[in-house]
């Protein structure tokens, strides 16, 4: 008996014609996942099989599994070749954890000699001989024996199924910019948007000496975190010292916070447009901060011209919000006390509803498209790789 | 590059590094081995310890000097290895590194009766307040000598004088990171019983520290291993970065008197410029009475750490008052004397080395300028 990891995936068999090219993307995916373990990765029918690996390695692997978009669930499986007698002696090695237990048989082969309910009632004796203080109890077990007759010759016997991410292969819905600060919010709004099958790159608008060497790798050390699920990052780091001193010097002091998401808005755009992007993806919240109402929202919705803007947390608590962080691994890095740009020049008394007209005043004191264009030929750009 | 952050860490000179250099090649033995090589080595880290009890005048045949990583390592052992007894009281200062201060933390929250000793608004020990709170019942007093933030010289004869009048068995540790080879300091005039140093501070390698342990105290090991350094600070003894720190100990105590009064002209040059150019925009927290080594700083209206930066792309390095302005910690030490947070947020510290010059001192004043 060898032990194997089979892959399950989902709502891609929903995709019709276009099955192949999710199928493929998801494939790669894993592939890409795994690369840096020694095993082997195929496709059996309607799913992907790990084998060959190290059992050393298998807890990693399983993790690795499990960031991949896509996946529906794994499960660890016993494959043997497929025949009546190997799949019961396989069965008489079984032990039951609980109490109550069912088998259930699942012929993919119609060649085998035995039907499903039939050989699920044969295998159900079999264990039973070894499992003599359990009983069967076919409408709420509390273990399910799976035996899958797979038409490759094999069959996989398993326990219990873990769950995985859902959601649908990164790169079958194109690829989105990211404006990511370094708080706990943004990481999560691309974990989302990738889940829906975005690649991603990202925007980072950085106000050195304001804010510190510190707060940028916070942002690239978060990048890191994230690209396990999304794939390879190309990460965007824009100077936005010179913007914000020209707002902060010319324009109204209640204005800085809009002024300054608009800019970034402007610039993001822009970015994503030359980086082949189809959208952008904000973690903005309604109602979280100052600059977070309707209005605020709709200010900074505005500069973005041509693409749209996700914003997958917008109905989200920020506790909800938090324990995604936690889950994927960004909450410890988003909470390290570094200032990112927007904490620079925050006026005590922040507009909550801005008007239009006094948006349009305080930016006419401003060469707008020059600073935006001084500040995008000044970008750096890394590249954040699995 | 100007560089005045040498209370964070100074440049080794360039003789302590040939020292650590020729160690790593000729003499890389293992110090605690039988063979005459390693025997040979071990009496010249002997002679490190001599050189170190001299520097502090104290006693060569019954004191002990033992050797750690660092003066972090240092204070735990001095800190850690004196508390034994619940019932007893511990003093510390308000104003300490946290290599003491979170010690002490730590011993509260073991259930240690700790307390602290408040600061004046000089920076130095509130005398006063120290006197009520030491009394019979009190063990163990730990103040540093020169505090690294502001340079507040404490006087630790006054500070003995008053532990003696309470219980004259107290001991009586001293954290002399800021002020070893660099001020004048008798242990034995002072009766300390423990003092902490630090070899990186004083033009040495970083790695390196000493416990100065007179012969009063009986300090139980809070490691354990191998039993080096007569079971103190068990591990291979770092050969190489001692004899290093014996060349940065003689060529310091060698020079520091000489020294004192260079810094001292520097310290002078430094505040003069600034009132001058900068009257009304900052204050100083440090005194004329303070070591001159080190100079606080506060700025209005802008935060330490962003004048720092802005210092720094212009080629001037110094080190920030607060750690972490950031997320509004504040600072002890700055606001134990009495500033208000919105002081404090602009701190910025200057602190010179043996090789500052007075051109580092006018290139500060002048990128000062452009920065601020």
């Amino acid at each position: 008996m060898k032990e194997v990891i089979l892959i399950r995936f989902g709502e891609i068999f929903l995709k019709g014609r276009n099955y192949s090219y999710f199928e493929n993307t998801l494939f790669k995916n894993v592939e890409r996942r795994l690369k840096k373990f020694n095993l082997k990765l195929e496709r059996i029918s309607g799913r992907f099989l790990v084998s060959d690996f190290e059992a050393e390695d298998k807890d990693d692997i399983i993790e690795a599994i499990q960031t991949v978009f896509g996946l529906v669930s794994l499960s660890v499986a016993y494959e043997v070749e497929t025949s009546v007698d190997t799949i019961k002696s396989a069965c008489e090695k079984i032990k039951i954890k609980d109490k109550t237990f069912k088998v259930e048989v699942k012929r993919a082969d119609k060649t085998f000699p035995i039907k499903s309910f039939e050989f699920a009632g044969e295998l159900g004796g079999v264990i039973l001989k070894n499992n003599p203080d359990v009983k069967v109890d076919v409408h709420s077990p509390q273990e399910i024996v799976y035996v899958d007759i797979r038409q490759n010759g094999k069959t996989y016997i398993f326990y219990d199924k873990i769950a995985c991410l859902g959601g649908m292969p990164v790169g079958t819905a194109g690829r989105a910019m990211l404006l990511l600060s370094g708080g706990i919010d943004s990481p999560v709004a691309g974990f989302l948007m990738a889940k829906r099958g975005l690649c991603i790159n990202a925007i980072h608008f950085e106000s050195y000496p304001y804010t510190s060497e510190q707060a940028k790798q916070k942002v690239i050390d978060l990048a890191n975190i994230i690209k396990k699920y999304t794939g390879n990052i190309r990460l965007f780091i824009v100077p936005f010292t010179r913007i914000q001193e020209e707002i902060h010097k010319n324009c109204d002091d209640e204005y800085m916070v809009t002024l300054v998401r608009r800019f970034m808005m402007e610039i993001a755009e822009q970015v994503a447009k030359k980086s082949d992007c189809q959208a952008i993806i904000t973690g903005e919240n309604l109602g979280q901060v100052a600059s977070q109402t309707v209005e605020g929202i709709t200010m900074t919705s505005m500069m973005a011209k041509d693409l749209p803007i996700f914003r997958p947390l917008i109905s989200f608590d920020k506790i909800e919000i938090s324990k995604i962080s936690e889950k994927i691994g960004t909450y410890d890095i988003s909470v390290l006390p570094y200032e990112d740009c927007c904490s620079v020049f925050l006026p005590k008394n922040p507009v909550t509803h801005p008007k239009l007209n006094k948006i349009v005043e305080n930016e006419e004191l401003l060469n707008r498209e020059f600073l935006i264009q001084d500040a995008i030929s000044k970008m750096e750009i890394i590249d954040i790789k699995n | 590059m100007v560089y005045l952050d040498n209370g964070a860490t100074t440049k080794p000179r360039k003789e302590v590094v040939e020292e650590y250099v020729k160690n790593c090649e000729e003499g890389f033995f293992n110090p605690s081995a039988v063979y005459s090589s390693a025997f040979n080595l071990s009496k010249k880290i002997d002679g490190v310890r001599s050189l170190i009890l001299d520097a502090l005048s104290g006693d060569e045949y019954k004191d002990r000097v033992v050797f750690t990583s660092g003066a972090t390592e240092a204070n735990n052992l001095a800190i850690f290895g004196s508390a034994t007894n619940r019932t007893k009281k511990y003093l510390f200062s308000v104003g300490e590194h946290p290599s003491v201060y979170n010690c002490a933390q730590e011993l509260l929250t073991r259930g240690y009766n700790v307390q602290f000793i408040p600061l004046s608004n000089t920076g130095e020990v509130d005398y006063d307040a120290f006197e009520k709170l030491c009394d019979k019942d009190t063990c163990f007093v730990s103040t540093m000598f020169v505090n690294n933030e502001t340079g507040a010289i404490n006087d630790l004869y006054r500070i003995r004088n008053i532990i003696d009048s309470k219980n004259p068995n107290c001991i009586f540790h001293v954290d002399g990171v800021q002020s070893f080879c660099k001020l004048p300091l008798s242990v034995k005039k002072c009766k300390i019983n423990l003092l902490s140093m630090s070899a990186h501070k004083i033009a040495g390698l970083k790695g390196v520290g000493a416990l100065f342990i007179s012969n009063k105290v009986n300090l139980k090991n809070i490691s354990f291993g191998g039993g080096q350094e007569k079971g103190l600070r068990s591990g291979t003894v770092n050969a190489g970065g001692i004899l290093a720190m014996g060349k940065a100990v003689e060529l310091a105590n060698r020079d520091m008197t000489k020294n004192l009064e260079k810094i001292g002209k520097l310290k002078t040059l430094l505040l003069e410029n600034l009132y001058k150019n900068f009257k009304d925009k900052f204050i100083c927290a440090s005194t004329e009475k303070g070591s001159p080594y080190v100079v606080s700083l506060m700025f209005k209206g802008i935060k330490g750490e962003v004048l720092v930066r802005k210092l720094d792309s212009n080629g001037v390095i110094v080190g920030t008052g607060s750690a972490c302005s950031a997320n509004k910690v504040g600072n002890r030490i700055l606001e134990s004397m009495g500033y208000s947070k919105d002081q404090v947020v602009g701190a910025v510290r200057v602190s010179f080395g043996f090789d500052s010059t007075e051109e580092d001192v006018i290139e500060f004043c002048n990128k000062l300028k452009e920065c601020y």
